[in-house]
């Protein structure tokens, strides 16, 4: 598979995004909210993944976890220029109404999908943490400082929650 | 190192979201060449987060695809853009090189063609030197043959009367000769032989008309062919002298080089 996207194959392209759209577009629309920025993003993502798959190392990681990030960067990327547009002064309360936002819409995808049950098995704290890192597009260091956790705590509740997760997801 | 210990650090899960510093980022990449069974936990942490984002898909529109794909095709004909930009560039590099070696060869030539320029310049005014010189000598050469032709016609003609000037006892070399038109009353003066004198004076010829000396006009020894002097209606004889430069009204009888009378008939 990665073989037949660094030669360029446009059916493999088809294929990686057959199977991978919906996991990228659904980490990239709960970062960015905005649909058409959303689907502007995972074109953006989809042109980075074919322009850069010679640098992705298999040897490193698995082929999601690199388009993972690359997404995930990509968003937060989209939201911070969104923020730094307009402006130093009005930053601070533009970051709290976007994070506001991010908050409301989020809770409807989490309900719209299936996904819920997944997060209802978890501990609460969990759960939590696994909300905003792996879906809000929050960065450890983030959640951190904006709800005060020490980021040893929220590193050792992902990690308690992948446990979790691992069996819930029944992944072996 | 105690790997468990590692890896409920949460490192890992970090290390999947891209979260590490670069440091740390190494230091993981290091030990999970080094450690096996972390290279295991960290695929279980991939696939956990894998199912997990899959299990939070959100299916984009179905249109985006064909976009995306198109976009995609594109940016391959957009990878071509470097190598064109980069052959544009040595586009330009060709035209900046090639404008440098005509600048070089329209300088060489300017300079060649200047330097041409100045010397056939310098030629020609040459030329028109020599030119104004031949012209001068044509001129001159032409007025001595007029002056000539003029002569000659003074000496051949019959209306000219020749009277021959012979030295007198102060000056027994001299000799000179008078034409003189009795109807014209012209008289012209041709000198053989007259001594070399200062340039205080002049010879002076007198006509003897009736016995008196009248003065014919004054001139200096070196000419050639004829000289014209003072009209005269008649004349018994004629005669030169040197006098003070300028002349005098009366001629010095001691001074007197030649004398000639017109024979008569």
């Amino acid at each position: 598979m990665v073989l037949r996207l660094k030669s360029r194959q446009k059916d493999a392209l088809s294929y990686l995004y057959d199977h991978y759209s919906g996991a990228l577009y659904g980490a990239i629309l709960r970062i960015i909210i905005k649909e058409e920025v959303a689907e502007e993003t995972l074109q953006d993502v989809f042109l980075k993944i074919w322009d850069n798959i010679d640098s992705y190392d298999p040897a490193k990681g698995k082929l999601f976890t690199w388009m993972l990030n690359i997404a995930r960067n990509q968003a937060i990327d989209k939201t911070r220029s969104k923020e730094i547009s307009k402006g130093k002064k009005t930053d601070d309360i533009d970051n709290l109404v976007n994070r506001i936002d991010r908050n409301a819409y989020s809770e409807l995808f989490v309900e719209s999908i299936g996904l819920n049950e997944v997060l209802a098995g978890l501990p609460h704290d969990q759960k939590f943490v696994v909300e905003y890192l792996y879906l809000k597009g929050y960065t450890q260091s983030e959640l951190a400082e904006e709800f005060a956790i020490p980021l040893g705590t929220i590193k050792t509740r992902l990690r308690m929650a992948l446990i979790e997760l691992r069996t819930l997801l029944k992944v072996n | 190192m105690n790997i468990k210990e590692y890896i409920s650090t949460g490192k890992l899960e970090a290390y999947a979201l891209g979260e590490l510093s670069m440091t740390e980022m190494k230091e993981v990449e290091n030990n999970l060449a080094k450690y096996p069974e972390l290279r295991m936990e960290f695929a279980q942490v991939e696939q956990t987060l894998e199912a997990f984002m899959m299990e939070a898909a959100v299916a984009p529109r179905k249109e985006l695809k064909d976009r995306i794909l198109a976009r995609a095709e594109d940016s391959k004909k957009v990878k071509v853009i470097p190598l064109n930009s980069k052959s544009s560039y040595w586009h330009w590099r060709w035209v900046a090189a090639a404008s440098i070696v005509i600048t070089l060869i329209s300088s060489f030539l300017a300079y060649d063609y200047r330097d041409k320029w100045l010397k056939t310049t310098i030629a020609m005014n040459q030329i028109i030197d020599q030119n104004q010189q031949i012209a001068q000598n044509y001129n001159e050469v032409n007025q001595k043959l007029d002056k000539i032709e003029q002569d000659f016609a003074v000496i051949e003609s019959t209306s000219f009367t020749k009277v021959i000037l012979n030295g007198t006892e102060h000056a027994p070399t001299a000799f000179a000769s008078i034409y003189w038109n009795a109807d014209s009353q012209e008289t012209y003066l041709s000198i053989q032989s007259l001594k070399e004198i200062s340039r205080d004076n002049q010879f002076q010829l007198w006509a003897i008309v009736e016995g008196k000396p009248v003065d014919m006009g004054v001139f200096d020894g070196q000419f050639s062919g004829l000289l014209k002097m003072k009209n005269i209606a008649a004349a018994q004889a004629f005669a030169i002298t040197i006098e003070p430069r300028g002349g005098k009204k009366s001629p010095t009888m001691e001074t007197m080089q030649v004398i000639g009378t017109l024979a008569k008939g």
